[in-house]
């Protein structure tokens, strides 16, 4: 099998584009064409704004800080201690790696020091799933540091394979908000939220974890102990079997609502107040994320009196 | 006479949960990837940090590690 830009012999397929590519190509080209392509299309930021990459150890992020790092753009890295055991350890140690090698600034903000709670306790003092909740504490956290430390935009490794299958969910449940909200970039809220974009939405996570194997990018490839029955995990083991039978599927799936399916689904103008205890822009006096925190932190033996109020 | 069966044997680690399977070889990725049961748009395969496609050959005595791409939960 031959690279199909130069001939040499190929080590990465990419059945949507009915194409194969050896390293150089891959990484240089194809990969970094799609996130060109994804911030100029959707203005994202240009090489004046600071850029904060939200880093997990995981494939997406590390590649997107490799990507926007090799493009000349200021941007610093943000890892979020969630708390996870060893988990959490060895992810903190693979983004910290990461920025050493590449003469980086890498952010830490740990949940157990700065907000009092660990994702495993709020996952066990929630009604609500894990993910949900470690998910509403990133957005907050993320932001919260932006805002605080100056940037511009913060930039998140949701690839192709992550939008389609939240559409999926979406259209499932028919959550017109959300379909609403789908978005590569999400303008900012000022003064409270920061920008914040996805530019790597127009590649598949095969394609992000080819680039680290090729790259030598060194990231966490356990999965989280707490994703064990993750509805966004089914959702895309379904739409990948779609995309086996048809390549090119997830891409027209994703691709036809941005461009032909969100204008049907439009805002509601929710007026936005600022969080009376975080500052956020929330629709209430206090927002989702305080209010879960306020759940989580409370001494257990006063638990079943705030349920009842 | 007697037959080193790692001269006819490729060793695959497979991941979350890390274990190893042996596959009799030589043979192609694809076949290798039916035989363990993973499809070939879901997993990378990796043999000494280099990336096989599914034309490749897995030869007796290599270790090839078949990574999975999918990753969920919250971002």
């Amino acid at each position: 099998m031959l690279c199909r830009r130069c001939r040499a012999r190929a080590v990465v397929e990419v059945p949507r584009a009915n194409a194969a590519f050896c390293g150089g190509c891959f990484t240089e080209h194809y990969v970094r064409n799609l996130v060109v392509r994804a911030i100029r299309h959707d203005r994202m930021f240009g090489h004046a704004d600071r850029v904060l990459v939200a880093v997990s150890g995981g494939k997406d992020s590390l590649m997107l800080w490799d990507v926007l790092l090799e493009l000349g753009y200021q941007v610093d890295g943000l890892y979020l201690g969630l708390g996870i055991g060893g988990y959490s350890s060895r992810s903190q140690a693979v983004c910290q790696a990461f920025a050493d090698a590449h003469g980086a600034r890498l952010h830490v903000l740990d949940m157990a020091t700065a907000e009092g709670f660990t994702i495993p306790d709020a996952a066990a003092r929630s009604t609500r799933p894990a993910c949900a909740v470690c998910g509403l504490s990133k957005r907050t956290l993320f932001n919260r540091v932006a805002r605080d430390e100056g940037y511009d935009v913060v930039a998140t490794g949701h690839n192709l394979d992550d939008e389609a299958a939240v559409l999926l969910g979406n259209v499932l449940r028919w959550e017109t908000d959300f379909l609403a909200r789908q978005s590569p970039v999400l303008e900012a809220v000022p003064p409270s939220m920061v920008r914040k974009v996805k530019p790597l939405y127009r590649l598949l996570e095969r394609e992000t974890a080819a680039y680290c194997v090729i790259k030598g990018i060194d990231y966490v490839v356990e999965e989280c102990p707490l994703v064990e029955g993750n509805t966004q995990m089914r959702y895309k083991g379904l739409l990948d079997q779609i995309e086996a039978a048809s390549p090119g599927t997830k891409h027209n799936f994703l691709f036809g609502f941005l461009e032909k399916g969100r204008a049907h689904f439009p805002r509601d103008g929710v007026q936005l107040q600022e969080c009376t205890e975080c500052g956020s822009a929330s629709p209430a006096e206090v927002c989702a994320y305080c209010r879960a925190r306020r759940l989580v932190t409370l001494p257990l033996v006063t638990l079943p009196q705030a349920i009842r109020q | 006479m007697t037959v080193d069966e790692s001269l006819a044997t490729a060793t695959v680690k497979l991941r979350n949960p890390d274990r190893d399977v042996t596959v009799t070889a030589p043979r192609e990725v694809r076949q290798l990837l039916m035989e363990v049961g993973m499809h070939p748009d879901a997993v990378l395969v990796i043999r000494d940090g280099e990336l096989l496609t599914r034309e490749d050959v897995v030869s007796p005595g290599d270790v090839v590690e078949v990574r999975p791409v999918i990753s969920g939960g919250s971002r």
